[in-house]
């Protein structure tokens, strides 16, 4: 859960509930074939994002450059629609009723730095970067990794 | 061939919407908007927001008066449609003028519902909010008024309640159901809010029957069933909207509560389009057409009618009915169909605001239908996702005890709900 933390201090959120990067764990199969594995997960960054989309106040868009999918805080209203549209529970709520969410660190990347729960990964498993080459480079490192891990904790079940 | 002229009817979120799609996919025809408003695209949504001071007046025309201009559309404000003719693809304007096209999209909207009750509709004192004019002029009021009575115990008639109440305005809030929220909360959730509203100095009264309305000077007499009289210098009536679509002809295009569409907005007529709150499009849940009146299916209806006028084949599935509103500083939220029957109905809920937040599943055979929450947003989305795949929670029904915590329920949604 390093990303987690990471996303935490980057945002300066506090350890109350609220955080931009949520981790699951799933698990699989019975025994002796159960395996356990762990997802992170933030904003997607939706290619047609349902929470612009139903956004009433304008207040959440869909950056050209780069695809980051952004809040302007001073217009948004608190209405909590976004919270209803997004399929990944990604809209989050602060002190004060403005939605905040994963911005993709946008002022790190301006500045070529990785995102914060990028940077931290241990395992590699979170990757960022044009889809292309996260096809080709990254995600392959990645997936790796969460195989590994995986077959790490099945092999300990079987024994 | 000459590219094709379309005609928009309606300047809200799917016409907004419609335009900007077809334009998005290099439409070169002529775009027409008519409307019976002048100005740019008003979101009704938005004036409780404006009326509470929270944001200023420009704030509730959220896409900015250049859109047209930008989109290249020809605007003919302030003159409804009076008349559709399908056949030979024209429309006659209130003034008089006429406009032809070869593809039109209806996207009027709706309008409040009065009911039908003697003195109610000439009355000064009484009004709906939908309109920018309506808002402007409960803006006005509310300086001058001091008691109101909110008729109709919905979301909008709770939240004018709330903004009425700050302004120090003695607020009577009634509804002819036994319960606040009839269609959209479920009785035990509707019991929590009575008592979270009764709280809030709101005199709230239910099993209401409005029988009729005499005029004071500065005031109204409302007079319901078995009732002593009400008095009060402004009336509220927040009891649901009807489609606007007098101008069109039964017999021409197929209607019921709405205008019916198909997944890519057609309508029965050719080269006609509908979308909107005008619109009755496929509920997902129940696989039926009916009106789901909501800002976000505005905008998808309206942008799948758009990419299909410009010969873009988009099709756009449906929704189902949800919503989410926050008052009294208290966030309610209402997903599917909370009101089902049946004998393999099981509803789950932890009861009471007790621990802060409260939520209540209600499930048939094991499929989660509807969902109600307060003060809990975090899994609403994916609940959501849950209801309209039909995911399966029989395994995890038989251990659920009554105190749901949004943590327990995040988990089982993972599992359930593969990304």
């Amino acid at each position: 859960m390093a990303c987690i933390v990471a996303c935490l201090d980057e945002n300066d959120l506090l350890d109350d509930g609220l955080t931009f990067r949520h981790v699951t764990r799933l698990e699989k199969g019975r025994y002796p074939e159960a395996n356990i594995s762990f997802f992170s997960i933030s904003c997607l960054h939706c290619g047609d994002a349902p929470c612009v989309m139903v956004c009433p106040s304008g207040a959440i868009y869909k950056r050209d450059e780069d695809g980051i999918v952004d809040i302007n805080q001073d217009l948004c209203v608190g209405c909590h629609s976004c919270a209803l549209a997004c399929p990944f529970g990604a809209p989050q709520f602060p002190e004060g009723g403005k939605m905040a969410k994963c911005h993709f660190c946008v002022n790190r990347v301006k500045h070529n730095m990785e995102p914060a729960c990028v940077r931290v990964c241990p395992t590699n498993a979170l990757g960022f970067g044009p889809m292309k080459d996260l096809a080709t480079q990254k995600a392959e490192k990645a997936s790796i990794s969460i195989l590994e891990s995986i077959s790490v904790h099945s092999g300990s079940v079987k024994e | 061939m000459k590219p094709s002229k379309l005609l928009i009817i309606g300047n809200g979120g799917a016409a907004v919407h419609a335009i900007e799609a077809a334009r998005s996919v290099g439409h070169p025809g002529e775009i027409h908007l008519v409307s019976n408003t002048v100005g740019p695209a008003f979101n009704p949504m938005l004036s409780p927001y404006y009326l509470a001071g929270q944001i200023p007046y420009d704030r509730c025309f959220p896409f900015g008066k250049n859109f047209y201009e930008d989109h290249e559309v020809k605007c003919h404000s302030g003159s409804p449609v009076v008349a559709l003719d399908p056949i030979n693809k024209e429309v006659r304007l209130e003034k008089g003028k006429k406009l032809t096209y070869d593809r039109c999209l209806i996207a009027t909207g709706a309008s409040p519902v009065l009911p039908e009750i003697q003195g109610l509709k000439d009355s000064p004192h009484v009004m709906t909010l939908r309109t920018a004019e309506d808002t402007i002029r409960l803006h006005h009021l509310l300086s001058s008024v001091k008691t109101a009575v909110v008729l109709g115990a919905s979301l909008v008639g709770i939240k004018m309640a709330e903004i009425l109440i700050k302004r120090d305005i003695r607020v009577t809030l009634l509804d002819i159901a036994d319960q606040v929220l009839p269609d959209a909360a479920h009785p035990e959730c509707g019991s929590i809010l009575e008592e979270y509203i009764a709280d809030k100095n709101v005199d709230l009264r239910l099993s209401q029957t409005l029988e009729g309305a005499e005029d004071d000077e500065k005031s109204v007499r409302l007079h319901f069933r078995g009732e002593q009289p009400l008095t009060t210098d402004l009336c509220l009536v927040s009891i649901g909207v009807r489609s606007d679509m007098d101008f069109i002809n039964n017999s021409d295009i197929e209607t019921d509560k709405g205008i019916l569409i198909d997944d890519k907005m057609r309508t029965s007529a050719d080269d006609i389009y509908a979308a909107g709150d005008v619109s009755q499009g496929i509920n997902l849940l129940s696989g039926k057409k009916e009106i789901i009146g909501l800002w976000g299916n505005a905008c998808y209806q309206g942008r799948t009618a758009g990419f299909n006028m410009a010969g873009r084949e988009v099709t756009y599935p449906g929704t189902m009915p949800q919503h989410i509103s926050s008052f009294f500083g208290l966030t309610f939220a209402r997903l599917g169909d909370i009101h089902p029957h049946g004998e393999q109905v099981r509803v789950i809920s932890n009861r009471d605001l007790s621990e802060g937040s409260y939520c209540l599943l209600a499930y048939d055979r094991g499929r989660l239908v509807g969902v109600n929450m307060l003060n809990s947003y975090k899994n609403a989305g994916r609940l959501k996702t849950a209801i309209i795949r039909k995911a399966d929670w029989s395994k995890y029904l038989s251990s659920f005890q009554n105190t749901l915590t949004d943590q327990e329920i995040g988990m089982i949604l993972a599992t359930l709900l593969p990304q």
